[in-house]
């Protein structure tokens, strides 16, 4: 225990320099993934044939295959077609990407499960349909999603440590570096585990907080 | 020789690399059953005293916060200071331990949704508690768990390619391998990796909604 | 305790956080007694009924079911010589009209398959649901849902069958077909105490009515004195009060 705690005082300061880097990484990537993912699921709800068409063979084609090997296609495959990302780009492309697909699933869902007669009241009282998407379903839906949206961000906070099979150097790549260079990886991972742990629960106590202020009787529940 | 020879000579490489995945894949989903079942009893008919309840929120909380990456590696190196374990017996068990964490919260809420009323009346009818649980409760409450469950099945099959990162050599490292051979065909290598995966998905996921179309009865239909 | 009691309930108390819901109920069924229970929202009737089979479990007093008394020990084996009848049913959602009535008989009383089919046909077709073996709860009426639990508590062949307001969660229209069954029941020589406020019910099937408030019985006797001339002024203003709005 007491040599765990004196490895953590040496190398934590060193690991701790990829907390920002990971978080950039994943809020760069969650927030390019929202309005992705709002995208795609208007084109799947509202979209004509093409638009529904093109969302769903997309949403299917990233939900169906694992994160490593569309980062790695990204990276590694597509400068055989001249496209070059550095790896920090490519990694916010690739988390981008596939959590935009999940996004949009749920978005879906909860899209779905706000009753239509809200949208017909809405119209009745003059409202344009973007009015009535804009006003009605959307302050509604983004409520009910906030559950699942949180389980998909945290997912993807996780994720992140992908990018270090790339080289993008965040906790993870920095903790295998430290490992090699005291060929103590267990301590360090464990570390690593520790900071990672910390980062997901404050993660979740905040959105469990927009959860609680956002709540609204009858449309969502706590 | 160009590239679809070399799929075609190596293809047999990446099936063996897919059956790599899938033992990996039955194993942990076995261990992650059998374990999160274990947990989610104990949480719901155990004793409620701390000293039983709180390790197993610890454990949950721990296992879900923390990158599988950093689990694998926590394992890979942990383990192997104690004893000689090959990587893939370490990534079962972190990966088993893991799904656990996600299958006793999935079992819980399906525990849950069954009204408590089922409970009481088969109690009262004279069936001891052991009794209702796996007459009445469990079939009940494996209805409410297929659905997610499906979910956890998808999320493990695209986790098993992080096993990569300790050395495993499933579907995604065996493609390395290739693409070490072909000199930079990377993007159909990658392609056709993502395709068996997504292959294997598709194969999951209709069986299990096979079964549980074969397990509907009125009033517990999606 | 009287030996020709087939159901003797003693002086059961029971208190939830210090409130005392019963206050020490003591009465007795002979074999073939129908006794209703009526009395206002709140004033104790099902925490009784639930005390009786040890679903909740009394802080004092002793029950006999036959001779033996209830006891934690032998609750399941108590529990299944009583049926209990929920104002919700709590018909077992993912099994057919058959196996809901069957499955006890097997897994508590430990009858063959064959046995137990049969005996469900019988009382299925005892409460006119003959047709609905293959239906499932949710297919079913709310009317039809509670004649299916009866019939399940009839197939344990019990002593005694407990009711808790088994009409009270349906529509109006469907109360009558349960009623029925119930009162064709009583007239067969089943042993039930019935918690309902359906006064015909009372009127006609009751040996007697047990008129309950705050965990006391307040007054009992057939159903003639209690509707006729009932001596306390809280009975006679509670049975007004049902014959308007009942
Ligand atoms: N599980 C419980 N916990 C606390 N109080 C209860 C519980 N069950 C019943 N009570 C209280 O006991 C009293 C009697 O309830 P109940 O037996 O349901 O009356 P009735 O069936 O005559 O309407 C009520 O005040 C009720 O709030
Ligand atoms: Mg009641």
């Amino acid at each position: 225990m007491q040599e765990f705690i004196s490895f953590g005082i040496q190398w934590l300061p060193e690991l701790l320099k990829g907390v920002p880097i990971t978080l950039s990484l994943w809020i760069i990537a969650i927030t390019l993934g929202f309005f992705l993912g709002l995208a795609l699921c208007w084109a799947r709800v509202y979209g004509n044939r093409l638009f529904y068409w093109i969302s769903t063979v997309y949403v299917e084609l990233f939900r169906g295959t694992p994160m490593l090997v569309q980062m790695f296609f990204i990276y590694l495959g597509l400068p055989q077609v001249g496209i070059v990302f550095d790896a920090f780009t490519a990694a916010v492309i690739a988390i981008t990407l596939n959590s935009a697909a999940y996004q949009a699933e749920y978005f879906r869902g909860s899209v779905l499960s706000v009753p239509k007669g809200q949208i017909v009241a809405a119209r009745a009282c003059g409202m344009t349909q973007w009015q009535a998407i804009r006003h009605i379903m959307l302050p509604q839906a983004l409520r009910r999603v906030i559950p699942q949206w949180s389980n998909e961000a945290i997912i993807e906070l996780k994720f992140t440590s992908i990018a270090y099979t790339i080289g993008v150097v965040e906790i993870t790549a920095i903790a295998y570096d430290v490992g090699s260079r005291t060929l103590d990886f267990f301590m360090i991972f464990l570390w690593a585990g520790l900071i990672y742990l910390a980062l997901t629960s404050t993660v979740a106590s905040l959105l469990g907080w927009l959860e609680r202020r956002t709540y609204v009787p009858g449309v969502t529940s706590i | 020789m160009d590239i679809y020879d070399v799929l075609l000579r190596d293809f047999p490489f990446l099936l063996k690399g897919l059956g790599v995945a899938i033992v990996l894949l039955a194993a942990l989903l076995a261990i992650g059953f059998l374990l999160g079942m274990a947990i989610c009893l104990i949480t719901l008919y155990g004793p409620k005293t701390r000293l039983v309840q709180w390790p197993l929120v610890v454990y949950e909380r721990v296992f879900r916060g923390v990158p599988i990456i950093i689990m694998l590696f926590i394992f890979f190196y942990g383990l192997s200071g104690i004893a000689d374990i090959p990587a893939f017996t370490a990534a079962i068990l972190a990966m088993g331990l893991r799904s656990a964490a996600y299958q006793s919260q999935i079992f819980r809420s399906a525990f849950q949704s069954v009204p408590a009323g089922q409970m009481m009346a088969a109690r009262a009818m004279g069936m001891s508690k052991v009794k209702a649980i796996r007459h009445i409760i469990f079939p009940q409450a494996a209805r409410h768990a297929i659905g997610p469950w499906t979910n956890e099945f998808s999320s493990e099959i695209k986790e098993t390619s992080l096993a990569y990162v300790i050395g495993v050599v499933e579907l995604t490292r065996q493609a390395h391998y290739i693409i070490t051979s072909t000199q930079g065909n990377v993007l159909t290598v990658f392609a056709v990796v993502a395709l068996l995966y997504f292959i294997l998905n598709r194969a999951g996921n209709s069986l299990l909604y096979a079964f549980e179309r074969k397990l509907a009865v009125p009033g517990f239909e999606k | 305790m009287a030996d020709d009691l087939i159901l003797d309930v003693q002086d059961v108390k029971k208190a939830y956080d210090g409130l005392e819901v019963l206050k020490g109920i003591s009465f007795g069924l002979r074999k073939g007694d129908t006794k209703v229970l009526i009395g206002p929202s709140g004033s104790g009737k099902s925490t009784l009924l639930r005390c009786i089979n040890h679903l909740t479990v009394p802080d004092a007093g002793r029950i006999y079911l036959n001779g033996h008394e209830v006891l934690d020990d032998n609750i399941d084996a108590m529990r299944a010589r009583m049926g209990f009848v929920f104002q919700d049913f709590n018909l077992f959602s993912h099994l057919s009209v058959l196996d809901n009535v069957r499955i006890c008989q097997i897994k508590v009383n430990g009858a063959t398959k064959e046995a137990a089919t049969q005996r469900a046909k019988r009382e299925l077709e005892r409460v006119g649901l003959g047709d609905k073996a293959d239906a499932y709860p949710a297919e079913l009426s709310g009317g039809q849902q509670q004649r299916v639990s009866i019939a399940r508590a009839l197939a344990m062949d019990p002593d005694v069958l407990l009711f808790d307001e088994p009409t009270s969660a349906l529509d109006p229209e469907l109360t009558g077909e349960v009623v029925r069954v119930m009162q064709q029941l009583a007239a067969e020589g089943m042993t039930m105490v019935v918690v309902t406020h359906e006064m015909s019910f009372a009127r006609q099937a009751a040996d007697e009515i047990i008129f309950m408030e705050n965990g006391h019985i307040v007054e009992q006797g057939t159903p003639d004195a209690m509707f006729t001339d009932s001596v306390h002024e809280r009975t006679r203003a509670f049975l007004n009060v049902i014959a308007e709005h009942g």
